[in-house]
C-alpha cells in the first residue's frame, strides 16, 4: 500500500513539474509592442529582470524621442539654430559616432539625420494621417543635405556645421536597445531568454532542447511566410512596407524615406536580414535591412555586402521572393505556393 | 468460512491490474486536464492580459484601451478585430486569424490578440 501513496504522490508531483519554466511580459514602449520571453529561470527573478529591461527600455525611449521633448529634440534645436554647442550625455555621443560609422558603411542610405524628411511626410506622430507633401519643400529638404557627418562632438558637448540635420533614431534605437538588454540578461545570469522589440528580435540560449523559432510575417496576409531557428545571439530584424505607412489615392507611402530622393521606397514590401553574434547584433539587425531596401533592385547585393549581410530575404510581392544563399538554407516556407515564388540570389 | 475468506484475499495478478488501471487515470487526468485544448485567444490589454478565450464559440468582446473601445469578435475558430477607435485601423485590416501563432496587435490601443495552439509554429514574430 505505501508503494502505492508513493507512485500517486510521484504522478502528483510531475503534474506540476511539467509546466513549462518559461515567463512571458509585454509593455508597449517605443511606440510598439514589446515582448520578453525567459525561460528556465525561477519566477521572481524572470518577473525581476524583464521589469528591469522595460524600465531600461522606457528611459531609452524617453531620451531619444524624435518628436516630443527629449535629449535628441533638445539637440535638434540646438543645430537648426547653427553652431552653438550644447551638452550631449557620452552614451548618446557613442550612439552617434556609431550611427555615423554605419552611416558611411551605407554609403549614405542610413541616414539617421532626415528628421525633417520623416516629420514633412507625417511619421513624426503616433497615429498619422494621409498627407499630400509639398513637393517643393521635399526638394528643398534634400538639396539641403543634412548628414549625420555634420555633427561635431567636442568635450561633451556637439553642434552640427549644417542647421538642416535633425537626428531621429527610429531606424536605430529598437537594435541598440536589444543590445543593451542582451548584456543585462547575461549580466544577471539568466541563460535562455528571447527579446522582441517592434518585430526586432535577439535570442539568447534556447526553448529547452530546441532554438528559439521566429515567424517571419507575411507582408499581406495575417500570418508567418516562413519561419527559422534563432540561434543564441543571432538577432533578426525586418524593413517593412506594412506596419508604418498610409495610403493616398491606391498608393502606399511606407515610412522609410530615400535620403536622396525624400520620397518613400516603392515597389518592395519587406527585407529582413538574419545577424550572427556580435557586440552589436541588435543595432546592425534594425539597421541593416534598410540600406538593402532603399537600393534599387540591382543594387541589394552590394548593399548587403557593404553592411557584411551574408543573410537577408527579400520580399517585392507575393510572386516576387528572393533570399541569399545561406538564408536560404535556414528558412521554412509556411506554405508551398510561397516556397514556388523564391528565387536564390545569385552572389 | 475459510473457503469464502480465501477467495476474497487478492491476489497478485489483482494488484497489478488495480495498479496498471490506476497509473491509466492518472495518466489520462494529467494528459486531458493539465494540457490546453487546441485552439484558444489570448488578449491583452498593455502589460496585462484580459483573458484567454475558446475560440470555438461565436461571441463579441468590447474591450476599453486608452483610445476607446474595441470590438473583438470571435466566431467558431476564428477571431478579428471587429471595431477599433484607432485611425489607420491596421487591427481591423488584417481581418479573421485562425492558426495558432497568429498575432494582431493594435498599437494604439494597445490591444493583443494571440491565437494559442497545442502547438505552435514558432515563439516569436519578425515584422
Amino acid at each position: 500500500m505505501r508503494f502505492f501513496f508513493i507512485l500517486v504522490f510521484s504522478f502528483l508531483f510531475t503534474s506540476c513539474v511539467q509546466k513549462e519554466p518559461i515567463h512571458n511580459t509585454q509593455s508597449y514602449v517605443f511606440g510598439t509592442l514589446v515582448d520578453i520571453t525567459i525561460y528556465g529561470e525561477a519566477e521572481e527573478k524572470s518577473q525581476a529582470v524583464s521589469n528591469e529591461i522595460i524600465r531600461m527600455f522606457q528611459d531609452l525611449h524617453n531620451r531619444l524621442h524624435a518628436w516630443q521633448p527629449s535629449e535628441i529634440t533638445t539637440l535638434n534645436q540646438a543645430f537648426a539654430r547653427g553652431k552653438t554647442p550644447v551638452a550631449i550625455q557620452p552614451d548618446v555621443a557613442t550612439m552617434i559616432a556609431d550611427a555615423t560609422a554605419l552611416f558611411r558603411q551605407s554609403k549614405g542610405a542610413f541616414n539617421p539625420a532626415i528628421g525633417g524628411l520623416i516629420s514633412e511626410w507625417g511619421f513624426h506622430k503616433d497615429e498619422f494621417k494621409p498627407i499630400q507633401v509639398d513637393d517643393h519643400k521635399i526638394q528643398n529638404l534634400v538639396q539641403a543635405n543634412p548628414q549625420i557627418t555634420d555633427i561635431v562632438i567636442e568635450n561633451g558637448k556637439a553642434f552640427s556645421n549644417n542647421p538642416a540635420v535633425a537626428l531621429d533614431f527610429g531606424g536605430y534605437a529598437k537594435g541598440y536597445a536589444l543590445d543593451k538588454a542582451l548584456a543585462y540578461l547575461r549580466e544577471q545570469g539568466v541563460k535562455n531568454a528571447l527579446i522582441n522589440i517592434g518585430g526586432n528580435i535577439i535570442a539568447l540560449g534556447q526553448h529547452g532542447d530546441n532554438p528559439w523559432r521566429i515567424g517571419i510575417q507575411h507582408p499581406r496576409k495575417p500570418n508567418a511566410i516562413a519561419t527559422l531557428d534563432l540561434p543564441s545571439g543571432w538577432a533578426i530584424g525586418t524593413s517593412g512596407d506594412y506596419q508604418r505607412y498610409f495610403e493616398l489615392d491606391g498608393k502606399r507611402y511606407c515610412h522609410i524615406i530615400d535620403p536622396a530622393t525624400g520620397y518613400p521606397v516603392q515597389n518592395i514590401e519587406a527585407v529582413t536580414v538574419l545577424i550572427p553574434p556580435q557586440n552589436n547584433a541588435g543595432t546592425l539587425s534594425d539597421v541593416a535591412s534598410k540600406p538593402i531596401f532603399i537600393a534599387k533592385p540591382n543594387g541589394r547585393n552590394e548593399a548587403a555586402k557593404a553592411m557584411n549581410v551574408e543573410n537577408f530575404l527579400v520580399i517585392e510581392s507575393e510572386i516576387n521572393i528572393q533570399v541569399s544563399p545561406s538564408m536560404a538554407k535556414r528558412l521554412t516556407w509556411s506554405d508551398k505556393d510561397t516556397a514556388k515564388h523564391v528565387a536564390i540570389i545569385q552572389p | 468460512m475459510n473457503a469464502i475468506k480465501s477467495q476474497i484475499k487478492p491476489l497478485l495478478g489483482d494488484w497489478l491490474v488495480l495498479i496498471a488501471s490506476l497509473i491509466i487515470v492518472i495518466f489520462l487526468f494529467q494528459s486531458l486536464w493539465v494540457r490546453e485544448p487546441a485552439s484558444k485567444l489570448k488578449i491583452r490589454l498593455a502589460d496585462k492580459v484580459i483573458g484567454t478565450y475558446d475560440l470555438n464559440q461565436t461571441r463579441e468582446l468590447h474591450i476599453h484601451g486608452p483610445k476607446g473601445e474595441a470590438i473583438i469578435s470571435i466566431q467558431q475558430g476564428k477571431v478579428r478585430f471587429k471595431q477599433s477607435p484607432c485611425a489607420n485601423q491596421y487591427c481591423v485590416h488584417q481581418g479573421w486569424l485562425s492558426r495558432a501563432g497568429q498575432v494582431a496587435i493594435c498599437l494604439p490601443n494597445q490591444i493583443s490578440l494571440q491565437l494559442m495552439g497545442a502547438k505552435s509554429p514558432y515563439d516569436s514574430l519578425n515584422y
